[in-house]
């Protein structure tokens, strides 16, 4: 399927050499077509390297911008390339490859233009920390009342994007907490998403960015960003020929 | 006693004014942050030269406040003003920073594969 569309999976990586490189490999073999492109986010560490090793293009970015700019770093890439179809898998290992079709199903039949990998719909099973599982629920419950939508999983960093998407992210991407304002600036601009059940695994290495001490001040943080993303001016996107 | 403050509180703004118009004929301090400082100087100069206006029935009835209490309230009012206009600034600066890292990154990527392309691999690059 899909034989003439160009996909990109877009890996942000910072200071992942134990799993940037298994995952590079693991979408080479899932998904022989797409090209894979490692945003290397100013690593200490040889992710760079052997990513490159493993036959990935790798973006170096001069020096750490955080998550947000990483991943607009790989839209831009993806927008001035000409792809057609933008997967943003994380370097950690905790989505597995093999689910990527599923995203790229929703995009073709459903006609999305986002397809988000949700762990909540169809009983995936996902156990995390009691923390996080409320700090996602309340932030559900926030992001689907604005977004007029249900949105199980608005923390996912296992999505698939067209290209309107791949375009307006590369023109405006939010900085802090990009996951869940992603959303908000998905409805602002009338783009349709739509989730997609996926497995998430255990990560292979690293500790996850968000640490149990500073989940609330995290969570916090996130809500006064959704809101006041509410208030500002969405971008206008120019229709492309 | 207001004196000495006058003295002081003179002095004072005199400097600042001063290291101001150094900074700015050196360029060390573009002209746009420049001119808030310039006015905070200024203004502190004034209630050092009038203390009397302070002193006067009318401001002391509107403000309510000693003369000592007038400057420094002024000042921090203006220093406010200074520090949040360098937040804008700081805010606009670290997109602009972001573009250019990405910008930057992707060029470089470019770059390398041109010559790449170009350059038999086993001549080192010049």
């Amino acid at each position: 399927m899909e034989n003439r569309k160009k996909i990109l999976v877009i890996v942000p990586a910072y200071n992942e050499e134990g799993s940037a490189g298994k995952v590079v490999e693991e979408v080479h073999a899932d998904l022989p077509q797409a090209e894979v492109l490692v945003v290397n986010d100013g690593s200490t560490d040889l992710t760079s390297e052997i990513a490159q090793s493993k036959g990935a293009v790798v973006l170096d970015l001069p020096f750490n911008l955080g998550i947000g700019g990483a991943m607009q770093a790989g839209y831009k890439f993806a927008y001035e390339k000409g792809y057609d179809i933008a997967i943003q898998v994380d370097a950690d290992g905790q989505h597995d490859p093999k689910e990527i079709q599923k995203l790229l199903h929703a995009l073709e039949v459903e006609k999305v233009d986002v397809a988000i990998g949700s762990r909540f719909i169809g009983g995936s099973g996902y156990k995390g920390s009691i923390m996080r599982r409320i700090g996602i629920a309340i932030f559900s419950g926030v992001i689907s009342t604005i977004a007029r939508q249900r949105i199980t999983d608005p923390t996912s960093g296992f999505r698939a994007s067209n290209r309107k998407a791949i375009q307006l992210f590369a023109l405006d991407y939010p900085q802090d907490y990009p996951e869940p304002e992603v959303v908000i600036l998905l409805h602002q601009c009338h783009l349709k998403m739509g989730e997609v059940p996926v497995g998430m695994s255990e990560r292979y290495s690293g500790e996850s960015s968000i640490t149990k001490i500073r989940s609330i001040y995290y969570m916090v943080k996130v809500l006064l960003a959704i809101f006041v993303d509410c208030f500002k001016k969405p971008p206008l996107l120019e229709q492309e020929g | 006693m207001l004196f000495k403050i006058q003295i002081i509180v003179g002095v004072l703004s005199m400097l600042l004014l001063l290291t101001t118009f150094e900074l700015i004929r050196k360029k060390r301090l573009r002209e746009e942050y420049a001119i808030l400082w310039l006015f905070t100087g200024i203004v502190v100069l004034v209630l050092s030269l009038w203390p009397e206006f302070f002193l006067s029935q009318f401001f002391a009835k509107i403000s309510g406040i000693f003369y000592l209490s007038a400057v420094v309230l002024i000042s921090f009012f203006f220093l406010l003003l200074i520090v949040f206009h360098f937040s804008v600034v700081i805010s606009k600066l670290t997109g602009q920073n972001k573009d250019l890292a990405q910008r930057y990154a992707l060029l470089e990527m470019e770059f390398k594969e041109l010559r790449r392309r170009c350059l038999p691999p086993d001549r080192t690059p010049l």
